[in-house]
Protein backbone atom coordinates (compact mmCIF):
# COMPACT_ATOMS: atom_id res chain seq x y z
CA UNK A 1 0.00 0.00 0.00
CA UNK A 2 1.03 3.30 -0.33
CA UNK A 3 0.18 6.94 0.43
CA UNK A 4 -2.16 7.87 -2.48
CA UNK A 5 -4.29 4.36 -1.57
CA UNK A 6 -4.40 5.40 1.75
CA UNK A 7 -5.82 8.40 0.84
CA UNK A 8 -8.45 6.88 -1.35
CA UNK A 9 -9.38 4.83 1.54
CA UNK A 10 -9.47 7.29 4.51
CA UNK A 11 -9.74 10.65 2.35
CA UNK A 12 -7.84 13.80 2.92
CA UNK A 13 -7.76 14.60 6.44
CA UNK A 14 -4.97 14.33 9.33
CA UNK A 15 -4.01 11.69 11.19
CA UNK A 16 -4.47 13.44 14.67
CA UNK A 17 -7.68 14.36 16.10
CA UNK A 18 -10.84 13.04 14.94
CA UNK A 19 -11.72 9.63 14.84
CA UNK A 20 -11.25 8.11 10.79
CA UNK A 21 -13.11 5.60 9.67
CA UNK A 22 -12.10 3.25 7.50
CA UNK A 23 -14.37 1.35 5.05
CA UNK A 24 -12.49 -1.62 4.31
CA UNK A 25 -8.61 -2.99 3.99
CA UNK A 26 -8.20 -2.05 7.60
CA UNK A 27 -4.99 -4.49 8.04
CA UNK A 28 -3.28 -3.04 5.43
CA UNK A 29 -4.41 1.09 6.78
CA UNK A 30 -3.06 -0.07 10.09
CA UNK A 31 -0.09 -1.76 8.80
CA UNK A 32 0.85 1.55 6.83
CA UNK A 33 0.24 3.75 9.53
CA UNK A 34 2.46 1.73 11.77
CA UNK A 35 4.98 1.30 9.50
CA UNK A 36 5.14 4.67 8.39
CA UNK A 37 3.96 7.31 11.24
CA UNK A 38 5.92 5.58 14.18
CA UNK A 39 2.45 4.30 15.76
CA UNK A 40 4.06 1.53 17.09
CA UNK A 41 1.73 1.21 20.12
CA UNK A 42 -1.52 -0.44 20.10
CA UNK A 43 -3.65 0.96 23.20
CA UNK A 44 -6.25 -0.79 22.75
CA UNK A 45 -9.45 -1.89 20.24
CA UNK A 46 -12.94 -0.47 21.68
CA UNK A 47 -15.87 -2.47 20.25
CA UNK A 48 -19.65 -0.69 20.16
CA UNK A 49 -22.81 -2.48 19.06
CA UNK A 50 -24.85 -0.18 17.29
CA UNK A 51 -27.31 -2.72 16.61
CA UNK A 52 -27.41 -3.60 13.33
CA UNK A 53 -23.44 -3.60 12.98
CA UNK A 54 -20.47 -3.22 15.18
CA UNK A 55 -17.85 -0.93 15.56
CA UNK A 56 -13.94 -1.43 15.91
CA UNK A 57 -12.28 1.72 16.96
CA UNK A 58 -8.17 1.23 17.18
CA UNK A 59 -6.41 3.47 19.33
CA UNK A 60 -2.84 3.47 17.83
CA UNK A 61 -0.19 5.43 19.59
CA UNK A 62 2.77 7.10 18.99
CA UNK A 63 5.21 7.24 21.87
CA UNK A 64 7.63 9.35 20.65
CA UNK A 65 4.76 12.72 19.62
CA UNK A 66 2.50 11.27 22.24
CA UNK A 67 -0.05 11.49 19.87
CA UNK A 68 -3.05 9.31 19.32
CA UNK A 69 -4.57 8.41 16.04
CA UNK A 70 -8.15 6.56 16.23
CA UNK A 71 -9.04 4.16 13.34
CA UNK A 72 -12.68 2.91 13.00
CA UNK A 73 -14.42 -0.18 10.93
CA UNK A 74 -17.49 -1.15 11.35
CA UNK A 75 -18.18 -4.96 11.02
CA UNK A 76 -20.86 -7.22 11.19
CA UNK A 77 -19.52 -10.89 12.56
CA UNK A 78 -16.43 -11.18 11.12
CA UNK A 79 -13.01 -8.73 11.06
CA UNK A 80 -9.36 -9.36 9.99
CA UNK A 81 -7.37 -9.85 12.72
CA UNK A 82 -4.05 -7.93 13.47
CA UNK A 83 -1.85 -9.72 15.43
CA UNK A 84 0.67 -10.37 13.10
CA UNK A 85 1.00 -6.36 13.62
CA UNK A 86 0.61 -6.06 17.29
CA UNK A 87 1.13 -8.59 19.44
CA UNK A 88 -1.28 -7.30 22.58
CA UNK A 89 -3.93 -7.06 19.69
CA UNK A 90 -4.24 -11.26 20.41
CA UNK A 91 -5.91 -10.54 23.77
CA UNK A 92 -8.16 -7.43 22.79
CA UNK A 93 -9.61 -9.83 20.09
CA UNK A 94 -10.35 -12.52 22.81
CA UNK A 95 -12.23 -10.24 24.71
CA UNK A 96 -14.29 -8.64 21.56
CA UNK A 97 -14.67 -11.67 20.39
CA UNK A 98 -15.39 -13.60 24.10
CA UNK A 99 -17.94 -10.47 24.40
CA UNK A 100 -19.43 -9.71 20.81
CA UNK A 101 -18.65 -12.70 19.23
CA UNK A 102 -16.88 -11.04 16.11
CA UNK A 103 -14.43 -13.62 14.80
CA UNK A 104 -11.46 -12.21 14.16
CA UNK A 105 -9.97 -14.09 10.67
CA UNK A 106 -6.08 -14.84 10.94
CA UNK A 107 -6.42 -15.43 14.72
CA UNK A 108 -6.25 -18.66 15.52
CA UNK A 109 -6.16 -18.41 19.33
CA UNK A 110 -9.52 -17.42 20.13
CA UNK A 111 -11.70 -18.60 23.02
CA UNK A 112 -13.89 -17.79 26.18
CA UNK A 113 -11.94 -15.65 28.23
CA UNK A 114 -14.20 -14.32 31.07
CA UNK A 115 -17.17 -16.66 29.82
CA UNK A 116 -17.08 -20.37 30.85
CA UNK A 117 -16.27 -22.60 28.09
CA UNK A 118 -19.63 -23.81 27.25
CA UNK A 119 -21.72 -20.48 27.44
CA UNK A 120 -24.19 -19.72 25.26
CA UNK A 121 -24.42 -15.74 23.63
CA UNK A 122 -22.55 -12.92 24.12
CA UNK A 123 -22.98 -10.66 26.65
CA UNK A 124 -22.18 -6.92 25.99
CA UNK A 125 -24.28 -7.33 22.95
CA UNK A 126 -27.51 -5.62 23.20
CA UNK A 127 -29.55 -8.24 21.63
CA UNK A 128 -27.79 -10.89 24.27
CA UNK A 129 -30.93 -13.14 25.65
CA UNK A 130 -31.86 -11.51 28.98
CA UNK A 131 -34.18 -13.80 29.69
CA UNK A 132 -31.87 -16.95 29.51
CA UNK A 133 -32.61 -19.58 32.15
CA UNK A 134 -29.16 -19.96 33.59
CA UNK A 135 -29.12 -16.75 34.88
CA UNK A 136 -30.11 -17.10 38.39
CA UNK A 137 -32.74 -13.57 38.28
CA UNK A 138 -34.41 -15.56 35.44
CA UNK A 139 -34.97 -18.95 36.95
CA UNK A 140 -38.57 -19.61 36.81
CA UNK A 141 -38.27 -23.29 37.95
CA UNK A 142 -40.36 -24.18 41.23
CA UNK A 143 -36.93 -24.71 43.04
CA UNK A 144 -36.50 -20.92 42.70
CA UNK B 1 1.89 -30.99 22.35
CA UNK B 2 3.19 -32.40 25.16
CA UNK B 3 5.70 -35.25 24.61
CA UNK B 4 7.03 -37.52 26.52
CA UNK B 5 9.78 -35.91 27.86
CA UNK B 6 7.74 -32.28 28.72
CA UNK B 7 5.96 -31.59 31.91
CA UNK B 8 2.80 -29.39 31.80
CA UNK B 9 2.35 -27.69 35.10
CA UNK B 10 -0.54 -26.05 36.53
CA UNK B 11 0.22 -22.87 38.48
CA UNK B 12 -2.51 -21.36 40.40
CA UNK B 13 -5.83 -20.31 40.52
CA UNK B 14 -5.25 -20.66 43.79
CA UNK B 15 -1.11 -20.50 44.69
CA UNK B 16 -0.24 -17.85 47.11
CA UNK B 17 1.89 -16.19 45.19
CA UNK B 18 -0.52 -15.13 42.14
CA UNK B 19 -1.71 -12.16 43.58
CA UNK B 20 -5.46 -13.11 43.08
CA UNK B 21 -6.24 -15.53 41.10
CA UNK B 22 -4.20 -16.14 37.81
CA UNK B 23 -3.61 -19.39 36.10
CA UNK B 24 -0.98 -20.06 34.51
CA UNK B 25 -0.42 -23.47 32.76
CA UNK B 26 3.12 -23.87 32.03
CA UNK B 27 4.76 -26.57 29.64
CA UNK B 28 8.24 -27.75 31.10
CA UNK B 29 11.63 -29.33 29.97
CA UNK B 30 13.08 -30.54 33.49
CA UNK B 31 12.59 -27.13 35.04
CA UNK B 32 13.04 -24.98 31.58
CA UNK B 33 9.81 -23.26 31.05
CA UNK B 34 8.85 -23.77 27.00
CA UNK B 35 5.63 -22.27 26.87
CA UNK B 36 3.18 -20.37 28.86
CA UNK B 37 -0.11 -19.74 28.68
CA UNK B 38 -2.26 -17.53 31.43
CA UNK B 39 -5.93 -18.19 32.30
CA UNK B 40 -7.72 -15.57 33.49
CA UNK B 41 -11.74 -14.44 34.59
CA UNK B 42 -11.59 -16.38 37.68
CA UNK B 43 -13.13 -12.77 39.26
CA UNK B 44 -15.00 -11.25 36.55
CA UNK B 45 -17.64 -9.24 37.69
CA UNK B 46 -19.29 -7.98 34.49
CA UNK B 47 -18.19 -3.93 35.25
CA UNK B 48 -18.31 -3.11 31.78
CA UNK B 49 -21.81 -5.02 31.26
CA UNK B 50 -23.13 -3.70 34.87
CA UNK B 51 -22.73 -0.19 33.90
CA UNK B 52 -25.22 -0.24 30.75
CA UNK B 53 -27.87 -0.88 33.60
CA UNK B 54 -26.63 1.65 35.87
CA UNK B 55 -26.32 5.70 36.27
CA UNK B 56 -23.68 6.95 36.49
CA UNK B 57 -24.02 8.02 40.13
CA UNK B 58 -25.47 4.01 40.90
CA UNK B 59 -21.79 3.24 39.25
CA UNK B 60 -19.82 5.28 40.48
CA UNK B 61 -19.30 3.74 43.72
CA UNK B 62 -18.82 -0.08 42.39
CA UNK B 63 -15.61 1.47 40.14
CA UNK B 64 -13.10 1.64 43.09
CA UNK B 65 -13.34 -2.75 43.27
CA UNK B 66 -11.73 -2.60 39.45
CA UNK B 67 -8.66 -2.18 41.14
CA UNK B 68 -8.88 -2.58 45.02
CA UNK B 69 -5.41 -1.35 45.70
CA UNK B 70 -5.57 1.96 44.09
CA UNK B 71 -9.15 2.42 44.00
CA UNK B 72 -9.05 6.60 43.57
CA UNK B 73 -7.73 6.33 40.20
CA UNK B 74 -10.99 4.59 38.87
CA UNK B 75 -13.27 7.27 40.45
CA UNK B 76 -11.09 9.97 38.77
CA UNK B 77 -11.71 8.58 35.30
CA UNK B 78 -15.87 8.25 35.92
CA UNK B 79 -16.10 11.60 37.62
CA UNK B 80 -13.95 12.96 34.83
CA UNK B 81 -15.83 11.70 32.02
CA UNK B 82 -19.10 12.98 33.28
CA UNK B 83 -16.88 16.54 34.34
CA UNK B 84 -15.54 17.10 30.67
CA UNK B 85 -18.79 16.07 29.20
CA UNK B 86 -20.71 18.41 30.78
CA UNK B 87 -18.54 20.73 30.50
CA UNK B 88 -17.83 21.56 34.65
CA UNK B 89 -14.81 23.03 35.58
CA UNK B 90 -13.12 22.10 39.13
CA UNK B 91 -12.20 24.72 41.40
CA UNK B 92 -8.00 24.92 42.23
CA UNK B 93 -8.40 23.02 45.20
CA UNK B 94 -10.43 20.27 44.65
CA UNK B 95 -8.32 19.47 42.13
CA UNK B 96 -4.90 19.53 44.51
CA UNK B 97 -6.76 17.15 46.75
CA UNK B 98 -7.51 15.23 44.71
CA UNK B 99 -3.64 14.70 43.22
CA UNK B 100 -2.64 14.33 46.98
CA UNK B 101 -5.46 11.39 47.50
CA UNK B 102 -4.31 10.23 44.20
CA UNK B 103 -0.24 10.25 45.00
CA UNK B 104 -1.60 8.93 48.74
CA UNK B 105 -3.32 6.05 47.25
CA UNK B 106 -0.60 5.13 44.65
CA UNK B 107 2.46 5.22 47.51
CA UNK B 108 -0.46 2.79 49.14
CA UNK B 109 -0.12 0.61 46.39
CA UNK B 110 3.63 0.69 45.60
CA UNK B 111 4.02 -0.18 49.39
CA UNK B 112 2.20 -3.43 48.62
CA UNK B 113 3.85 -4.47 45.88
CA UNK B 114 7.14 -4.33 47.47
CA UNK B 115 6.07 -6.17 50.14
CA UNK B 116 4.41 -8.79 48.27
CA UNK B 117 7.04 -8.96 45.67
CA UNK B 118 9.79 -9.98 48.24
CA UNK B 119 7.16 -12.68 49.78
CA UNK B 120 7.35 -14.19 46.52
CA UNK B 121 10.87 -14.11 46.20
CA UNK B 122 10.55 -15.42 49.86
CA UNK B 123 12.11 -12.84 52.02
CA UNK B 124 8.93 -12.32 54.77
CA UNK B 125 10.32 -9.35 56.63
CA UNK B 126 9.71 -6.77 53.99
CA UNK B 127 6.06 -7.41 53.59
CA UNK B 128 5.74 -6.51 57.35
CA UNK B 129 7.42 -3.48 57.16
CA UNK B 130 5.76 -2.18 54.33
CA UNK B 131 2.32 -3.11 55.45
CA UNK B 132 3.71 -1.03 58.39
CA UNK B 133 4.14 2.12 56.40
CA UNK B 134 0.77 0.91 54.01
CA UNK B 135 -1.16 1.35 57.38
CA UNK B 136 -0.80 4.91 58.06
CA UNK B 137 -1.83 5.37 55.32
CA UNK B 138 -4.83 3.48 55.29
CA UNK B 139 -5.71 5.00 58.44
CA UNK B 140 -5.51 8.63 57.00
CA UNK B 141 -8.26 7.31 54.34
CA UNK B 142 -10.33 5.65 56.84
CA UNK B 143 -10.17 8.68 59.13
CA UNK B 144 -10.83 11.32 56.05
CA UNK B 145 -13.56 8.89 53.78
CA UNK B 146 -14.55 6.30 56.28
CA UNK B 147 -13.28 3.19 54.01
CA UNK B 148 -9.59 1.79 53.85
CA UNK B 149 -9.93 0.83 50.35
CA UNK B 150 -12.80 1.49 48.67
CA UNK B 151 -13.13 4.99 49.20
CA UNK B 152 -15.70 6.52 46.90
CA UNK B 153 -14.68 9.55 47.59
CA UNK B 154 -14.70 11.67 44.30
CA UNK B 155 -17.79 12.44 43.03
CA UNK B 156 -18.79 14.30 40.11
CA UNK B 157 -17.31 18.40 40.22
CA UNK B 158 -15.59 17.46 43.45
CA UNK B 159 -14.97 15.55 46.14
CA UNK B 160 -17.26 14.23 49.46
CA UNK B 161 -15.76 16.49 51.27
CA UNK B 162 -13.12 19.10 52.32
CA UNK B 163 -9.73 17.48 53.09
CA UNK B 164 -8.89 17.53 56.93
CA UNK B 165 -6.82 15.73 59.55
CA UNK B 166 -3.68 17.52 56.84
CA UNK B 167 -0.96 16.78 60.23
CA UNK B 168 -1.35 13.26 59.69
CA UNK B 169 -0.41 13.73 55.98
CA UNK B 170 2.43 15.88 57.21
CA UNK B 171 3.57 13.12 59.41
CA UNK B 172 3.65 10.80 56.62
CA UNK B 173 5.98 12.28 54.74
CA UNK B 174 7.95 13.43 57.13
CA UNK B 175 8.51 9.57 57.87
CA UNK B 176 8.48 7.54 55.00
CA UNK B 177 11.85 9.02 53.16
CA UNK B 178 13.73 7.46 56.34
CA UNK B 179 11.71 3.92 55.90
CA UNK B 180 12.08 4.35 52.17
CA UNK B 181 16.08 4.21 52.81
CA UNK B 182 15.52 1.25 55.04
CA UNK B 183 13.63 -0.90 52.59
CA UNK B 184 17.04 -0.01 50.41
CA UNK B 185 19.11 -1.14 52.83
CA UNK B 186 17.76 -4.35 53.05
CA UNK B 187 16.75 -4.89 49.60
CA UNK B 188 18.39 -2.81 46.83
CA UNK B 189 22.21 -4.25 47.42
CA UNK B 190 21.07 -7.71 49.54
CA UNK B 191 23.09 -10.48 47.14
CA UNK B 192 19.80 -12.85 47.37
CA UNK B 193 17.77 -10.09 45.85
CA UNK B 194 20.13 -9.28 43.07
CA UNK B 195 20.72 -13.35 41.97
CA UNK B 196 16.90 -13.53 41.67
CA UNK B 197 16.07 -10.31 39.88
CA UNK B 198 18.99 -8.87 38.04
CA UNK B 199 19.35 -9.48 34.46
CA UNK B 200 15.76 -11.56 35.20
CA UNK B 201 12.71 -11.08 33.02
CA UNK B 202 14.23 -8.62 30.56
CA UNK B 203 11.86 -6.22 28.48
CA UNK B 204 13.00 -5.41 25.79
CA UNK B 205 11.59 -1.39 24.17
CA UNK B 206 10.48 -3.64 21.36
CA UNK B 207 8.81 -6.42 22.48
CA UNK B 208 7.00 -3.55 25.36
CA UNK B 209 5.56 -1.71 22.48
CA UNK B 210 4.26 -4.62 20.40
CA UNK B 211 2.29 -5.65 23.78
CA UNK B 212 1.16 -2.31 24.90
CA UNK B 213 3.23 -2.21 28.24
CA UNK B 214 2.53 1.03 30.04
CA UNK B 215 3.65 2.65 33.34
CA UNK B 216 6.27 1.54 35.31
CA UNK B 217 7.42 -1.30 33.37
CA UNK B 218 7.75 0.69 30.58
CA UNK B 219 9.88 3.71 31.85
CA UNK B 220 12.04 0.73 33.51
CA UNK B 221 12.85 -0.23 29.80
CA UNK B 222 13.98 3.29 29.26
CA UNK B 223 11.08 5.09 27.59
CA UNK B 224 9.85 8.61 28.88
CA UNK B 225 6.41 8.33 28.72
CA UNK B 226 4.38 9.29 31.84
CA UNK B 227 0.92 10.71 31.82
CA UNK B 228 1.33 12.85 34.63
CA UNK B 229 3.19 15.34 32.59
CA UNK B 230 0.59 16.24 30.01
CA UNK B 231 -2.46 15.45 32.62
CA UNK B 232 -3.97 18.38 33.17
CA UNK B 233 -4.54 17.72 37.44
CA UNK B 234 -0.83 17.51 38.17
CA UNK B 235 -0.08 20.87 35.62
CA UNK B 236 1.39 23.05 38.42
CA UNK B 237 3.22 20.17 39.90
CA UNK B 238 6.99 19.73 39.58
CA UNK B 239 8.30 16.31 39.50
CA UNK B 240 10.31 14.38 37.10
CA UNK B 241 9.47 10.75 35.62
CA UNK B 242 11.37 8.16 36.63
CA UNK B 243 13.00 6.47 33.44
CA UNK B 244 15.67 4.23 34.09
CA UNK B 245 17.39 1.90 31.68
CA UNK B 246 17.91 -1.41 32.85
CA UNK B 247 15.15 -3.23 31.63
CA UNK B 248 15.27 -6.57 34.31
CA UNK B 249 13.15 -7.02 37.29
CA UNK B 250 15.57 -5.07 39.79
CA UNK B 251 15.19 -2.01 37.72
CA UNK B 252 11.01 -2.30 37.57
CA UNK B 253 11.76 -2.97 42.03
CA UNK B 254 14.25 0.40 41.83
CA UNK B 255 11.40 2.54 39.64
CA UNK B 256 9.01 1.85 42.20
CA UNK B 257 11.17 2.71 45.03
CA UNK B 258 12.14 6.17 43.33
CA UNK B 259 8.40 6.90 42.22
CA UNK B 260 7.39 6.64 45.99
CA UNK B 261 9.75 9.48 46.42
CA UNK B 262 8.63 11.29 43.57
CA UNK B 263 5.15 11.21 44.99
CA UNK B 264 6.10 12.39 48.14
CA UNK B 265 7.64 15.16 46.64
CA UNK B 266 4.01 15.81 44.66
CA UNK B 267 2.09 15.53 48.05
CA UNK B 268 4.68 18.33 49.44
CA UNK B 269 3.74 20.49 46.73
CA UNK B 270 -0.07 19.42 47.34
CA UNK B 271 0.31 20.43 51.44
CA UNK B 272 1.74 23.93 50.58
CA UNK B 273 -1.25 24.33 47.46
CA UNK B 274 -3.65 23.88 49.85
CA UNK B 275 -2.34 26.13 52.20
CA UNK B 276 -2.43 28.91 50.20
CA UNK B 277 -5.86 28.31 49.01
CA UNK B 278 -8.27 27.96 51.94
CA UNK B 279 -11.40 27.97 50.32
CA UNK B 280 -13.42 25.05 49.41
CA UNK B 281 -15.98 25.93 46.69
CA UNK B 282 -17.18 22.90 44.17
CA UNK B 283 -19.16 22.24 41.29
CA UNK B 284 -20.85 20.05 41.97
CA UNK B 285 -23.21 18.07 39.44
CA UNK B 286 -26.80 17.21 40.78
CA UNK B 287 -26.13 12.95 40.44
CA UNK B 288 -29.75 12.26 40.09
CA UNK B 289 -29.95 14.80 36.61
CA UNK B 290 -26.17 13.37 35.59
CA UNK B 291 -26.99 12.94 31.44
CA UNK B 292 -24.42 13.22 29.25
CA UNK B 293 -24.94 14.77 25.56
CA UNK B 294 -24.73 12.40 22.85
CA UNK B 295 -21.41 11.48 21.76
CA UNK B 296 -17.90 9.67 22.51
CA UNK B 297 -15.86 10.45 25.73
CA UNK B 298 -12.36 9.18 26.26
CA UNK B 299 -10.23 9.77 28.91
CA UNK B 300 -7.17 8.26 30.33
CA UNK B 301 -4.92 8.13 33.74
CA UNK B 302 -1.09 7.24 34.68
CA UNK B 303 -2.42 4.43 37.33
CA UNK B 304 0.30 2.35 39.27
CA UNK B 305 -0.19 -0.55 36.95
CA UNK B 306 -0.06 1.59 33.52
CA UNK B 307 -1.99 3.30 31.05
CA UNK B 308 -5.99 3.16 32.87
CA UNK B 309 -8.35 4.72 30.20
CA UNK B 310 -12.24 4.36 29.80
CA UNK B 311 -14.29 5.00 26.61
CA UNK B 312 -18.24 5.71 26.87
CA UNK B 313 -20.51 6.27 24.35
CA UNK B 314 -23.40 8.17 25.22
CA UNK B 315 -27.06 8.26 23.39
CA UNK B 316 -27.93 11.50 25.82
CA UNK B 317 -29.54 9.56 28.30
CA UNK B 318 -28.78 8.79 32.12
CA UNK B 319 -26.80 5.76 31.36
CA UNK B 320 -23.78 5.11 29.27
CA UNK B 321 -25.11 2.93 26.32
CA UNK B 322 -21.64 1.69 25.71
CA UNK B 323 -17.95 1.55 28.93
CA UNK B 324 -14.68 0.07 28.58
CA UNK B 325 -12.16 0.22 30.48
CA UNK B 326 -8.80 -0.58 29.56
CA UNK B 327 -6.37 -1.22 32.26
CA UNK B 328 -2.73 -2.15 32.48
CA UNK B 329 -2.43 -5.40 34.23
CA UNK B 330 -4.64 -7.07 31.31
CA UNK B 331 -1.29 -6.86 28.83
CA UNK B 332 1.20 -7.09 31.29
CA UNK B 333 -0.80 -10.61 31.99
CA UNK B 334 -0.51 -11.27 28.57
CA UNK B 335 3.09 -10.71 27.89
CA UNK B 336 3.72 -13.46 29.89
CA UNK B 337 3.51 -15.40 27.16
CA UNK B 338 6.70 -14.16 26.11
CA UNK B 339 8.66 -12.77 29.03
CA UNK B 340 8.72 -16.44 30.39
CA UNK B 341 9.41 -18.54 27.72
CA UNK B 342 13.03 -19.61 28.12
CA UNK B 343 13.23 -18.47 32.25
CA UNK B 344 13.44 -21.45 34.60
CA UNK B 345 10.92 -22.47 36.65
CA UNK B 346 11.54 -21.10 39.41
CA UNK B 347 12.25 -17.56 37.97
CA UNK B 348 8.39 -17.69 36.78
CA UNK B 349 6.84 -15.95 40.29
CA UNK B 350 9.38 -13.68 40.74
CA UNK B 351 9.13 -12.32 36.73
CA UNK B 352 5.56 -12.36 36.90
CA UNK B 353 5.27 -10.76 40.16
CA UNK B 354 8.22 -7.62 38.96
CA UNK B 355 5.10 -6.98 36.43
CA UNK B 356 3.17 -5.76 39.72
CA UNK B 357 -0.09 -7.92 38.20
CA UNK B 358 -3.30 -7.46 40.07
CA UNK B 359 -6.24 -9.84 38.80
CA UNK B 360 -9.60 -7.49 39.37
CA UNK B 361 -7.89 -5.23 37.19
CA UNK B 362 -7.13 -8.06 34.60
CA UNK B 363 -10.93 -9.83 34.98
CA UNK B 364 -12.90 -6.36 35.54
Amino acid sequence: MNLNELKNIIGECNLQGEKICVQHRLHDVIEFVKNNYSYKMLKSITAVDLGDEIELIYNLFSVEDEEDVLLSIKVQNEAESIVDLFESAKADENEIYDMFGIQFIGNEDLKRLYMPENWEGFPLRKDYIQDDTRLAWNDNSDNA
Amino acid sequence: MTTATTLKLNLGPQHPSTHGVLRLILELDGEKILSCEPDIGYLHRGMEKMAEGLTYIQYLPTVDRIDYLAGCFYSELLCRSVEKAMNVELSERVKTIRVILLELNRIASHLLWIGAFLMDLGAISPFFYAMREREMILRYFEKLTGQRMMYNYFVFGGVRSDIDYLEEIEEIIKILPSKIKDYEKIITDNPIFLRRTKGKGVLEQEVAFNNSITGVNLRASGINYDLRCSDYLYRDFDFSPVVLEGKDSWTRYKARILELKESLKIIGQGLEKLKSNEKFEQNLINPLTVKLPEGEYYNEIEAPRGLASIYIKSTGGDKPYRLKWRTGSYYSVNMLRHLLVGEYLNDAIAIAGSLDIILPEVDK
